[in-house]
């Protein structure tokens, strides 16, 4: 095997090139950049006939809120979808990754995707960079087999459970869900715990806020309702209006076709073999 | 013949103003704990592959397969403005269906640094005829 892959020319990929120029830096006194605190409340439960899940709409940059209605639901496949926490970029680098993946496969084999295809998939590529991805995930779908729910964890361990919280709201999340859930609920009152579950969330956590966004999905059918609820809007907008300073003038509009001036050969040279 | 030379000039690290100073540490120690965790967690699955087909169906069937990688590994394109797709090779692996981060992030040919390979030099190097690696810019 050594042979094979030796042979083979450099692929993509994380890169490693700077790091021992950035070890030798901060040996030397230069102050690197910290972690920004990330925070979210995404959630999921299984009802009677399929899951719900249920995420919040605030990023942050530390202490800044950078998105005030971002979407944390990801799609995965028709019938599968996953929440994210953690680093906005990697959740969803990995669900988009993972989705691809996902179609691929559906593809190759002409079937609907498995929720634990997805789960293996999502578990291994995260074990296999050691938590440095830092994505924490709640998975739900409906296949064949019934309804799945799965949680994972940035290094790649993973939870099946009827009722799952994640992020830094997911304390507050899980007071809700572990006083109120119960098997069989139906769709109205599954909707309606994961709201308010999400509201405990936006309420108690500071790095959660905004709106609520819910994706229902059951047999054959997903229903992704965005800003389900809106608890936080704008309290004040000028009932004037704003005024902003004077655009840039636009002192010509005269548009000089390039075509003309050059001559344009079509096709070019042909490849040589 | 052919690969004889260029498997021991790919690979090489021995820029001091990417890898730094040439030393025996810097020889043993990878840059980042993750680098090495990765690529000797991705040789230990195929080895483990390896393994299970030996117990299933016997020696003789992964060797077969090994014969038939390396056969499909050295089928290439000549060096210059398309690089080999090793379509083979990726079917026999199962990359084919595959799409992971080493496909579209940090792609060597996107890279700021990359030169077009020239193609008569890379054919030399290939050929044993002259020194140096095919491939300039990618390591």
């Amino acid at each position: 095997m050594t042979k094979v892959a030796e042979s083979m020319p450099p692929k993509g990929g994380f890169s490693f090139d700077l790091c021992k120029r950035n070890e030798m830096l901060a040996q030397k006194g230069l102050k690197q950049p910290g972690f920004l605190k990330t925070g979210t409340t995404i959630v999921g439960l299984v009802f009677k006939d399929g899951v719900i899940l249920g995420a919040d709409t605030r990023a942050t940059e530390g202490p800044i809120v950078a998105d005030k209605n971002c979407e944390k639901i990801h799609y995965m496949a028709p019938n599968i979808y996953c929440c994210g926490a953690g680093t906005a970029a990697d959740t969803e680098a990995v669900t988009d990754m993972v989705s691809s993946q996902l179609k691929l496969h559906r593809f190759h084999t002409g079937r609907e995707s498995r929720v634990v295809t997805a789960l293996s998939l999502l578990k291994s590529h995260l074990f296999s960079y050691q938590g440095h991805v830092s994505a924490a995930l709640v998975l739900g779908g409906v296949d064949v087999t019934g309804p799945h729910l799965h949680t994972i964890y940035p290094h790649g361990s993973t939870d099946t459970l009827p009722f799952a919280t994640m992020g830094s709201g997911s304390l507050a999340a899980m007071a809700i869900f572990e006083s109120q859930y119960r098997e069989g609920m139906t769709r109205d009152e599954g909707v309606k715990l994961v709201a308010e579950a999400i509201c405990s969330g936006i309420f108690n956590d500071l790095g959660s806020g905004s709106n609520v966004d819910v994706c229902v999905i059951t047999k054959g059918k997903q229903e992704y309702l965005r800003n389900y609820m809106s608890p936080n809007p704008r309290t004040y907008v000028s009932a004037k209006g704003y005024t902003f300073s004077k655009k840039t003038e636009v002192l010509l509009t005269k548009i000089t076709p390039l075509k003309e001036l050059v001559e344009v050969i079509e096709g070019g040279d042909a490849m040589e073999e | 013949m052919d690969s004889q030379k260029t498997i021991q000039l790919e690979g090489r690290r021995d820029d001091p103003l990417r890898y730094g100073i040439h030393g025996v540490k810097s020889d043993i120690i990878e840059p980042h704990p993750l680098e090495s965790a990765y690529h000797s967690s991705k040789a230990r699955q195929e080895e483990i592959k390896r393994k299970i087909l030996t117990n299933t169906y016997g020696a003789a069937f992964p060797m077969k397969q090994q014969l038939d990688r390396q056969i499909l590994s050295k089928f290439k394109r000549p060096p210059g403005a398309i690089p080999s797709s090793y379509l083979g090779l990726e079917a026999t692996t199962g990359t084919l269906d595959d799409i992971g981060f080493e496909d579209y992030l940090n792609d060597p040919r996107d890279s700021e640094t990359f030169r077009p390979i020239d193609m008569h030099h890379g054919m030399e190097v290939r050929l044993g005829l002259s020194k140096g690696p095919a491939h300039p810019t990618f390591m």
